[in-house]
């Protein structure tokens, strides 16, 4: 049973130093409790009660990082098995895989091109996290030159791939700055890996060719001999296998606290599919269903474009809804006659008038207030989508520029604002649309005349 | 170092069967499972989820030119289509009465029926039919719809809070199941599901369409429901132990992303392969959360989310 | 139950049973037991549920004359002895019964006679219709089912003249009721009547003839089986199942014209079987008490007796008091008013350049009051304006106002009254050209001119409020009358008994406290957004988003038993002092898909109630000055906990269960239910800014009633204090009882 933050602040110091970020130790205790923390920020808390907070305050998935510097990776430190019961804290890392075997140049350039993928979406920009180099030719110093090479041409952290730890260890010492991943400490290899992960301080992942039982194994000799940035693939590969064995190990971790499967996933979705479509599909239910990094070994614009707008839908957290940047913006293409209508910026709000606009063929102009991405009502309510946040938004967007007639239409959730906007827009008529999305294109038949 | 113990999740409900078809035409059932979807390992999926391909009974207006061109000609029947469908691997046809819509020919009860008797006398797969989604146009067709497909069991959509009854009254008379559709809400999915078995619609005549939402279009809001619904459900409350029904086609290819081929960013690359893959991972995802059967539209993605299910449901 | 008609009921049904045996027996004597019997109507059109009533009621399948046999032997046992005239036990169970074995024998009868070509039955060369065939049930069940069509009304005998006949008639089809006709009085029954009148009949015109003889009756039931059979996935046999559907389903009725025959008494009592009341327009005792039907059973409505200044009025008041007993509601599809209605119309305001004139506001007189009265005392509909109209009014005048509402209803109570009178402003809003602002006595009208010119009148005030609150609480008010009140002295008369209501019902809810009540209501309308977040909902505490409150929930939950506001039985008490209640926790587990396990009501510490994304405001608990502050939503600046309000939200929004913080409406500081456990409103030690203003005068009534009067000069809000570190000083220095007060972290 995790403590309540209350529980957790009778341990604290109550000196409200602040120099853990929070602004007081009851903030802090909060945080502790919703395992959104690490005690260690607090440097005064005395040994007794360390002690006593540690099984509370330590995430049951370690957060682990991959890579240094702004582009590294961090995965783990989740804390529910459904994205309803808080959020899915860290986005999943896509990383493409390069092989040795195929020259340095090749591999080089095949990670330059991915490294400069990048696509914008909901106003961010998301491209391809990692390059993984694969030691397939088995040899060391060809290893070390390409993962040389590949790291020449990109910033984007890696994953060394190599079974040999003589591979390993050639190519950390070419690249062990950057915090690469090693892939994979096996119960053939583990204690050199150990050694080698202790030596760079470097993330390391590993894998079991015998289920979990051997992975617990492995995990602990690791963690025992101080290697804890540990990264997991317990053997499975193909859909149905992967879905069944890391749900287990994600309840493994919440629901029963077994810290040995307590670290973040990796996956190989190209592996054992029929194709690179199948790849793709399989990479999505690595993102909906615990992946953390998910190596794939097809880059192609479309699919990934399509993984990552499904990773920052599962990734959106529940209680603060995606935002549409607050904006003037342009459906169909819209002329100066065009309708004008109002919406917040709650991102599905604004799909769904967008959507029917589009649906009913109306090329308009669609104004989108910011209300930190509350939808209609509930922005209303909370009083984000007054006249006066409209009003200024029309100001501020220059829509009277844009259009040449002066007829704004509101959503028919917020009728009541019609009389003070009308005073608030004292040059426009105030036109109040339906109450549902769905009937804005018979709304705009009916009664827009341009 | 003791062994790892599996945890086990004991779950008290379990998602009842809706069956439709049956007699001459191919029988499917829907849900069944007492566990969360694909768990075979705690629980029993006796029925792997269905899919379906959706067709209309109009020629398509603003389709993604992907989408036409792997249909050609047969869009302009409906007949055809549903044949077309049957041959590359539909398991059920569900068909949309696009040209009811007020704004879309507004055809009436007769047509309707045609429409569907046409449909039913093609295939011999279990048919979905879901309304123009006017409410009045809705009732005026559907009943129509229910008393020409009698005694073959369809699904008949939608009902929705503020427009159930008529739907629900026809699927009681001739025995079809009727699909509830409430907005991403689990109470008031749960409400609509009181509602209906309270105007009689036996529990094992009502399938849930929670909505829908694309990739990137409010997809998380659809996952979220169906897992909520689902935990709900298998916890024992049995006014959301209803089968799922998912739209996935429908939504995925009505998005930009699924249409668009010229004058997009590079980073969005080919529209082949963009729309297909939009389906599919729309698809998938409501799957994984809890689906009991998806309607989807092109054939290549029905292809490949069949590959996937069989793939799920533990056979290699 | 009346021993008058039970008797007769029980004589009747002793004389339907004779006659199908008799008739049987004859026509089993001359045609065969082979002889088929098929129900059709007189276009042909057939049915497939064979004889319904005897179908489905007891599962037989009668295709032949001699399948009747075992049916008759049934009914026949069902028939208790007529009552001696010294007897006084006739009970309800055995008049029901009687009535059911008249049901079989009627439809035997009939059988027998289409065996004999007998039906569908001519006279003077009409046709009667005979049985419903299938085709027409299903297109009128579906109605029934999707609330187009209440019911039916059997119409047994002949109306007072065919004038009464005919309005009688088009009373009932402006209610969207099904008309039946059968049986006669002296050889004319209604059918008769609408035929001399010219009034078409058929299934075109939802007037059905069945029949000239009460036999004939039995076909308006095989359609009430019929429909129960198709629409209420009811299988044959299931009689119970059938009946209870068209008890709460098939608003229909009974009504007898005339003189009762004996049989025709036996044909009711078969009827209610089905929770059909009987109505009748002559002398008969009444049946009241309720059960089998929904209300009462028999009523009688001696037609001489009906107030109204002719026979035409009288029939309408039949009808309508017909409708009334039945339960029947009316939805009005549009407001009848000259302007347009919608909620377009919300925030419409009227400048006074446009204003036609106004009601109250600043120096003005207006005021809103909404009665709760018996179903007798209220004439639905009946909209009254005493004193001078809106058309008289100087432009731009300001006018004094009286709007008085009186409702009736079954279900209504009179704690409702205040939740539906707070409903006038959003209904009057919805006028084009009305502009309605407050509520009670401070209320304020503004009339655009335009709104004037196109003929609205003050009695359209009345329509809209009559047409708004029966379509959108139908479910609690069955009638409205409006009176609206013009002349000064009237007004300020009235205005003063409204006040002293105002006063009484504050008082009420003053007195209305969590230990008067064993029910608590839920509200999880929130769910959407947090999925474990279940709002219990006391006398003394509002929702935490502060729109609903304990009566509002119980109003809701009246209106719409299926919504979001549930009772909570409060159950056996666990825990009285930190109010945990078994009934609580059970609902709240169930409800919070099973995360929440316990919840108490009084307590901040130990298990408060989660908070969703929509709280008014939110309180936390500071340590170190061992006490708790409370911001509200409004209030941008940051507190002493280090934390804004959002801040604050994003620690304990969520439906999460977090002790020692918690969301609250603004009102509940106040309360006297203020986290009782903790030690009530002197654990305050910071406030909003705004917070304190707004509910300045509450707050200082609680710290009175709580015994710190000064309480709030101790008190320290956003423009003094900001921090932990500038807090605790503050409240030394103004010696805050806090301080000195248990410690809120045990």
């Amino acid at each position: 049973m995790a403590l309540t933050g209350i529980q957790i602040y009778k341990f604290l110091p109550k000196t409200n130093c602040k120099e853990c970020g929070q602004p007081t130790c009851l903030a802090f205790a909060m945080k502790l409790a919703a395992s959104q923390a690490e005690l260690s920020a607090c440097k005064y808390v005395s040994e007794e009660s360390k002690k006593a907070l540690e099984a509370a305050s330590k995430p049951p998935i370690r957060l682990v990082a991959v890579g240094a510097g702004d582009k590294k990776i961090e995965v783990g430190n989740e804390t529910v098995m459904f994205r309803h019961e808080k959020t899915f804290f860290h986005r999943p890392g896509l990383v493409i895989r390069v092989k040795d075997s195929a020259g340095p140049e090749k591999a080089a350039k095949t990670a330059e091109e991915v490294g400069q993928y990048k696509v914008d979406r909901v106003g961010m920009t998301f491209g391809i996290d990692g390059i993984a180099i694969q030691n397939d030719s088995g040899n060391a110093a060809t290893f070390a030159q390409c993962v040389a090479a590949v790291s020449a041409k990109t910033t984007l952290p890696l994953v060394l791939m190599a079974t040999n730890p003589d591979s390993i260890s050639s190519a950390l010492e070419k690249v062990a700055k950057a915090k690469p991943a090693i892939y994979a400490a096996t119960k053939e290899n583990i204690d050199k890996m150990i050694e080698l992960a202790k030596k760079y301080a470097c993330p390391m992942a590993v894998r079991s060719s015998d289920g979990l039982n051997e992975l617990a194994e492995l995990t602990d000799k690791a963690a025992k001999a101080g290697v804890e940035d540990l990264i997991l693939d317990p053997g499975v590969r193909g859909f149905g296998d992967t879905l069944v064995t890391f749900t287990q190990m994600r309840r493994l971790a919440l629901n029963k606290r077994f810290e040995p499967v307590g670290y973040p996933l990796i996956s190989f979705p190209g592996e054992g599919v029929a194709s690179p479509d199948e790849e793709a599909i399989l990479a999505g239910q690595h993102i909906a269903k615990y992946g953390g990094i998910i190596v794939l070994d097809h880059f192609s614009p479309a699919f990934v474009y399509g993984l990552l707008t499904l990773r920052l839908n599962v990734y959106t957290d529940p209680q603060k809804p995606i935002q549409m940047k607050p904006g003037l913006y342009q459906i169909l293409e819209p002329k100066p006659t065009s309708p004008l209508c109002v919406t917040t910026n709650f991102s599905l709000t604004y799909f769904s008038i967008a959507g029917e606009l589009e649906a009913a063929g109306w090329p308009s102009w669609l104004l989108v207030c910011d209300t930190e991405g509350l939808s209609v009502l509930t922005a209303w309510s909370a009083g984000k989508f007054d006249a006066d946040k409209i009003a200024k938004t029309v100001k501020g967007q220059n829509a009277a520029e844009k259009v040449s007639h002066r007829n704004v239409v509101i959503p028919g959730g917020v009728a009541v604002l019609r009389g003070e906007l009308e005073e608030a827009l004292p040059d426009w008529k105030i036109m109040v649309g339906p109450r549902e999305a769905m009937a804005v294109g018979g709304f705009l038949k009916e009664h827009w005349k341009s | 170092m003791p062994g790892v113990e599996i945890p086990i999740e004991k779950w008290t409900g379990k998602i009842k069967e809706v069956k439709l078809g049956g007699g001459k035409r191919k029988e499917i059932v829907l849900g069944g499972e007492n566990t969360l979807p694909f768990l075979s390992f705690e629980g029993s999926v006796p029925h792997p989820p269905t899919v379906a391909i959706e067709i209309q009974d109009k020629e398509p207006a603003g389709w993604s030119p992907i989408l036409l061109s792997a249909w050609g000609d047969a869009v302009k029947d409906p007949a055809t289509w549903a044949k077309k469908a049957a041959e590359y691997g539909a398991e059920a046809i569900s068909l949309r009465l696009v040209s009811a819509h007020p704004e879309m020919g507004d055809t009436g009860a007769d047509v309707a029926k045609k429409t569907v008797d046409k449909v039913l006398s093609a295939v011999d797969l279990p048919l979905i039919v879901i309304g123009p989604g006017v409410a009045e146009k809705d009732n005026a067709v559907l009943v129509a719809v229910s008393e020409a497909a009698k005694g073959q069991r369809i699904a008949i959509g939608n009902c929705e809070e503020k427009n159930y009854r008529t739907v629900a009254a026809v699927c009681i008379s001739d025995g079809h199941a009727a699909i509830a559709k409430s907005p991403l809400d689990i109470n008031l999915a749960k409400q609509l599901n009181i509602l209906l078995t309270d105007i009689g619609v036996p529990a094992d005549s009502v399938i849930m369409d929670l909505d829908t939402g694309a990739l990137g279009y409010g997809l998380e809001y659809a996952l979220s429901i169906r897992e909520r619904v689902r935990l709900a459900a298998l916890g024992g409350d049995a006014m959301v132990s209803m089968p799922v029904l998912s739209h996935a086609g429908a939504e995925a290819w009505r998005q930009k992303e699924a249409k668009a081929s010229q004058g997009m960013p590079p980073g969005w690359g080919s529209v082949e392969e963009r729309g297909i893959i939009w389906e599919e991972l729309t698809a998938l995802t409501v799957l994984n959360a809890g689906s009991n059967i998806v309607t989807m539209m092109h054939p290549k993605s029905v292809e490949r989310i069949k590959a996937t299910i069989h793939k799920l449901m533990g056979k290699k | 139950m009346s021993k008058f008609i039970a008797t007769r009921a029980i004589r009747g049904a002793h004389a339907a049973i004779k006659m199908a045996d008799d008739t049987l027996q004859d026509a089993l004597k001359k045609m065969g037991p082979d002889t088929p019997v098929v129900f059709k109507d007189k276009i042909g059109g057939g049915t497939a549920f064979y004889l319904p009533t005897i179908w489905g009621l007891l599962g037989t399948k009668v295709q032949k004359l001699g399948e009747l046999v075992p049916v008759m032997d049934y009914a026949r046992g069902l028939l208790p002895p007529v009552p001696a005239e010294n007897m006084w036990l006739p009970y309800l169970g055995e008049t029901l019964d009687a009535g059911a074995a008249t049901l079989y024998a009627f439809e035997t009868i009939e059988a027998v006679r289409f065996a004999k070509g007998e039906q569908p039955e001519k006279k003077d060369g009409f046709e009667y219709n005979g049985p419903i065939n299938d085709t027409q049930m299903r297109a009128w069940g579906i109605q029934l089912v999707d609330g187009r069509m209440p019911g039916f009304a059997a119409l047994v005998g002949c109306a007072k003249s065919t004038e009464v006949a005919v309005k009688i008639v088009r009373e009932l089809q402006s209610k969207g009721q099904l008309i039946f006709i059968s049986s006669n009085r002296n050889g004319r029954n209604v059918a008769d009547q609408l035929r001399e009148a010219g009034v078409e009949m058929g299934y075109d015109t939802f007037i059905v003839p069945f029949g000239t003889d009460i036999v004939s009756a039995i076909y308006a039931l095989g359609f009430a089986t019929r429909a129960a059979l198709s629409f209420g996935g009811v299988e044959p046999g299931d009689y119970r199942r059938i009946l209870l559907y068209n008890k709460f389903r098939c608003f229909a009725f009974v009504l007898a014209l005339g003189p009762i025959t004996d049989m025709e008494y036996a044909a009711a009592a078969g009827a209610i079987n089905y929770g059909f009341p009987a109505f009748a327009d002559t002398v008969i005792p009444n049946i009241l008490p309720t059960g089998i039907t929904k209300f009462e059973h028999v009523v009688s409505m001696p037609f001489d007796d009906i107030p109204g200044k002719d026979d035409l009025e009288k029939a309408e008041r039949l009808v309508q008091r017909c409708i009334e007993l039945r339960g029947i509601k009316i939805k009005i599809a549009k407001v009848p008013i000259p302007v347009a209605f919608g909620p377009a119309f919300e925030g419409e305001v009227v400048r006074k350049a446009d204003l036609a004139c106004e009601f109250g506001g600043k120096g003005g007189m207006c005021f809103e009051w909404l009665r709760m009265k018996g179903l007798d005392e209220v004439e639905d509909g009946k909209v009254t304006v005493v004193g001078p109209d809106m058309d008289s009014f100087a432009v731009g005048s300001k006018n004094p106002l009286g709007i008085v509402v009186d409702v009736a209803g079954r279900k209504m109570q009179k704690d409702f009254e205040p939740v539906l009178e707070r409903q006038i402003h959003h209904m009057m809003n919805g006028g084009e050209g009305i502009s309605h602002q407050g509520q009670r006595d401070i209320t304020w009208i503004r009339i655009h001119k335009n709104a004037v010119a196109k003929g609205l009148r003050l009695r359209h005030f009345g329509d809209i409020l009559h047409t708004c609150l029966k379509n959108d609480f139908g479910a609690i008010v069955d009638k409205v009358q409006v009176t609206l009140y013009t002349q000064p002295d009237k007004v300020k008369e009235l205005i003063e008994q409204a006040r002293a209501v105002y006063k009484e019902r504050n008082a009420r809810m003053a007195g209305l406290i969590d230990e008067a009540v064993d029910t608590f209501y839920s509200c999880t309308l929130c769910q959407s957004f947090a999925p474990t977040h279940v709002c219990v909902i006391n006398p003394e505490r509002v929702g935490l988003c502060g729109a609903y409150s304990w009566l509002d929930c119980r109003a809701a939950y009246e209106i719409k038993p299926t919504g979001p506001n549930q009772p909570v039985p409060k159950g056996r008490v666990i825990n009285e002092k930190n109010g945990e209640w078994e009934g609580v926790n059970k609902f709240v587990n169930e409800h919070s898909q099973k995360k929440i396990e316990r919840f108490t009501i009084y307590s901040l510490m130990d298990a408060p109630m989660t908070t969703c994304g929509c709280c008014e405001c939110v309180m936390a608990i500071i340590p170190e000055a061992n006490g708790v502050m409370i911001v509200s939503r409004d209030d941008y600046g940051m507190t002493p906990c280090g934390m804004t309000f959002t801040t604050l939200m994003g620690t304990v929004g969520g439906g999460l269960q977090t002790p020692g913080m918690m969301g609250h409406g603004k009102t509940y500081v106040t309360s006297k239910k203020f986290i009782p456990v903790e030690g009530g409103i002197k654990r305050v030690v910071w406030l909003s800014k705004n917070l304190k203003e707004e509910l300045a005068e509450e707050l200082k009534a609680a710290c009175e009633r709580e015994g710190v009067p000064d309480l709030m000069d101790k008190v320290a809000d956003g423009s003094q204090v900001t921090t932990v570190e500038q807090l605790l000083p503050w409240l030394e220095e103004k010696q805050h009882p806090a301080l000195t007060m248990d410690p809120i972290i045990g």
